[in-house]
Order: C-alpha cells, then sequence, then structure tokens
C-alpha cells in the first residue's frame, strides 16, 4: 500500500521537477531580454535629465520653436513604449510564478492524500539515484517560495522608476536601474534539478 | 515605373487625363493619377532612405560625442595637460567621424531636394486641375476620396517637417564637435536621434497617402 502511494508521488514528483526545468528555462531567458529594456530606460532618463540641465536659449538651438518641448515629448513617448515591452516580460515572469506555485501545490496536496500510507521511513528512504520523497518535496517548495518572492520585486523595481521620472518632469532624479542579478534562485534551482536528474530520467 | 511615369509625362501636360478608381490595374492609371501615384512612392522612398541616413549619422554622432564627453571629463579632472600624442589621434578620429556626419547630412539635403521637387510637381497638378476643372477642381476624386488639394495639404506638412529637421542636423553638425558641456552634447545626440521635428502623425500621414493612392491595401 505505500509503495503505490510512493510510486504516485513520484511520478507527481518527476512532473514537477521537468516543469520547474521548463520554467527555469523560460525565467531566465525573459530576464535576460529584461536587460536591453533597463539600459535603454536608464539612457532615456539620463537624456532626459541633461535635457533639463540645458537652457536651450542659451544654446545654439535657441532659434528653433519650442524645441524642448518636442524633444521631451519624444523621450516620453520612447520611455512608454520600454514600458509597454517591460509589462510584457513582467507578465511572462508572473506566469512562470503562477505555474511553478500551482505544480507545488498539486503535488503538496497529492503527498497530504497519501500521507497516512506512507510511514516516516518510507518519506526519508534514499538511494544513489533517487532521494527521499522529504527532500524532494522541500527543494520544491524551496524553489515555489524563490520564484514567488522574486517576482513582485521586478515589477516594484520599474514601477518606481518611472514614479521618479514622471513625477518630476523638469528635474529628473539620477536613477541607476538595474534587473537585480537573480543569481541565488536561478543557481539554487539548477542545484536542485542536478539532484535529481537521476531521479526524473529513470522511470 | 521610370519609362511608364516618362510616358504618362506627355499624357500629363496633353491635358489627356482619365479619372479612375485605385481598383484598377496601375496600368489604367493615366495622367494626373498616375503622377500623384508615382508621387507617394517616391515620398514613401525618400522617407526609408532618410531613416537610413539617420542611423548612419548617428552612429557617427555618437561616436564624436564620447570623445567630446572623454575629453571634457579629462579637462575638468586635469586642466594642465598640453596635447599629447594620444590627443593628437584623438582628434585625427574626431575629424574622420565629422567628415562621415557632414557626408550623411549633405546626402539629407538632397532627400529634401527631392522632396521640395515632389511638392513642385504636386502644385503643377493641381494648377492643372484649376484650369481644366475651375476653381473648386474636379468633382470625381481621382482615388478614393481626397480631394487633388489634399494631397498637396499632405504633402507640404511632410516637406515642412523635414526642412526643419534638416535644419536642426545642420546645426547639430556644426556644433556637436565643440560644445562646451556634456550635457550639450547629450542634448545634440537626442535631438538626432528622436528627430523632434518629425512627429509620430507624419508617418501616419504617409501611410494615408499610400492608401488613398492604392499602394496599400484597403
Amino acid at each position: 500500500m505505500g509503495t503505490l502511494a510512493v510510486a504516485t508521488l513520484h511520478q507527481a514528483l518527476r512532473k514537477s521537477f521537468t516543469t520547474l526545468e521548463s520554467n527555469q528555462k523560460v525565467w531566465k531567458s525573459v530576464l535576460d531580454e529584461c536587460s536591453p529594456l533597463m539600459v535603454s530606460l536608464g539612457n532615456l532618463a539620463e537624456q532626459s535629465r541633461a535635457l533639463s540641465n540645458v537652457q536651450i536659449s542659451n544654446t545654439a538651438l535657441r532659434s528653433f520653436p519650442d524645441l524642448e518641448e518636442r524633444l521631451r515629448f519624444k523621450l516620453l513617448q520612447a520611455t512608454d513604449t520600454v514600458l509597454g515591452k517591460l509589462n510584457e516580460k513582467m507578465s511572462s515572469l508572473q506566469s512562470v510564478r503562477d505555474a511553478i506555485s500551482n505544480q507545488v501545490a498539486a503535488v503538496l496536496q497529492l503527498y497530504e492524500q497519501n500521507m497516512h500510507s506512507m510511514d516516516l521511513l518510507t518519506v526519508t528512504e534514499r538511494s544513489p539515484t533517487t532521494p527521499s520523497v522529504a527532500d524532494m518535496l522541500e527543494w520544491l517548495q524551496d524553489a515555489e517560495r524563490h520564484y514567488r518572492q522574486q517576482y513582485p520585486f521586478f515589477p516594484i523595481q520599474a514601477w518606481l522608476f518611472v514614479f521618479v521620472l514622471y513625477s518630476s518632469p523638469f528635474s529628473p532624479l539620477n536613477c541607476c536601474v538595474q534587473i537585480p542579478e537573480d543569481e541565488d534562485s536561478v543557481s539554487d534551482t539548477e542545484n536542485t534539478l542536478c539532484k535529481v536528474s537521476f531521479f526524473v530520467e529513470s522511470q | 515605373m521610370s519609362s511608364s511615369r516618362q510616358q504618362n509625362q506627355a499624357t500629363l501636360f496633353s491635358g489627356d487625363i482619365s479619372v479612375t478608381s485605385a481598383n484598377r490595374k496601375p496600368s489604367a492609371l493615366t495622367g494626373s493619377a498616375r503622377k500623384i501615384k508615382d508621387n507617394s512612392a517616391d515620398w514613401h522612398n525618400l522617407m526609408l532612405r532618410w531613416d537610413k541616413l539617420n542611423e548612419d549619422g548617428f552612429t557617427a554622432a555618437a561616436s564624436i560625442v564620447n570623445m567630446r564627453r572623454s575629453l571634457l571629463l579629462n579637462d575638468s579632472s586635469s586642466p594642465q595637460s598640453s596635447s599629447s600624442p594620444q590627443q593628437v589621434g584623438g582628434d585625427t578620429e574626431l575629424q574622420d567621424k565629422c567628415l562621415v556626419l557632414q557626408e550623411v547630412v549633405d546626402k539629407m539635403a538632397v532627400v529634401v531636394m527631392k522632396m521640395e521637387r515632389l511638392m513642385t510637381t504636386q502644385r503643377g497638378i493641381e494648377d492643372l486641375e484649376a484650369l481644366q476643372f475651375g476653381p473648386k477642381g474636379r468633382k470625381v476624386p481621382l482615388f478614393h476620396s481626397w480631394s487633388t488639394k489634399e494631397f498637396g495639404e499632405a504633402s507640404q506638412v511632410l516637406l515642412d517637417a523635414f526642412r526643419q529637421e534638416l535644419l536642426l542636423k545642420q546645426t547639430i553638425l556644426q556644433e556637436v564637435a565643440h560644445t562646451a558641456t556634456s550635457d550639450l552634447c547629450m542634448v545634440f545626440l537626442s535631438c538626432w536621434l528622436h528627430q523632434p521635428f518629425i512627429p509620430t502623425q507624419t508617418r501616419l500621414r504617409l501611410e494615408a497617402l499610400l492608401l488613398e493612392t492604392g499602394h496599400r491595401p484597403l
């Protein structure tokens, strides 16, 4: 009876790790795509700041009508476009976070349904190619927590940038905007996937 | 296209103008309609050429700005330094980039000149129509719905935008290599890249022109 439950759980765990792996790849590639966008935002902020620091009427550009307003409008338009693209990326990241959360929740639910037929020994039993059920559940939960915590961070940073840029149109602050290197969750996930690689490949 | 245009040049000035629907095959268009349709295609091609030149110019202008800014930075940090071999080498490179930018601006001036020619042709078509149909012009539109005058108006707006932008680019060319401050350098570069006198509506106006004359499917 215990072995049937374990087998079912193993199957669900394999599926979870496969999902985790594919989602982690998506996460990484979306983050890579965000980098040039953040660079663009930084460039636009720098241009906007430079424009505010310059007194157009003291320069050779004084003869051009409404130059400052027109240029500022173009800069805002360009910023808008970049933010739109970033928003799309955020949606992708949110999908990844949700997919992982759903998968892990399903596995945990399955475990709870079957836990009465599995004693402590069963749950902590491990072999060279198969980690214990307890370990695997723990790693999955750790991974899920990482992505859940990381996701809200990125949009907050992007919107903070927007707030600063738009709140002071005539003197934008010096914003150094960067997507933080998400090394922790990526490397932890990769470690986890290494540990379960034999398990996932076995049937 | 160029040979058919030469043929239709003759029909245009002989007064043989046929009112056609834009849905007919292009070879059926003659006279004013043919000329306007060709002009629209020319506008499109000229704007594409302008965009390419703008990109090329940006590359050169960005190099100039980077060199200028690093020079300003060095000047502020060590004002006592006299010109070193490194600086002289930099000057040659700066000059080269300025020459590249000069070429780009000259080519852009040619583009604007061609646009002015298109405008002249358009005026000619309008004058001819006034001669034939009176001051109110023809009753049935040449294409879908625009009066002949509307083509002129659309073209004038485009021409004015590019003329003004060219003036700006010429100013940038004259100033960018010896701007006083780093921020002003950046403003010149922004102006070059973002083209404040060519609003987004300009592209839409061109699209409308292409739609009306049948270059784009409705």
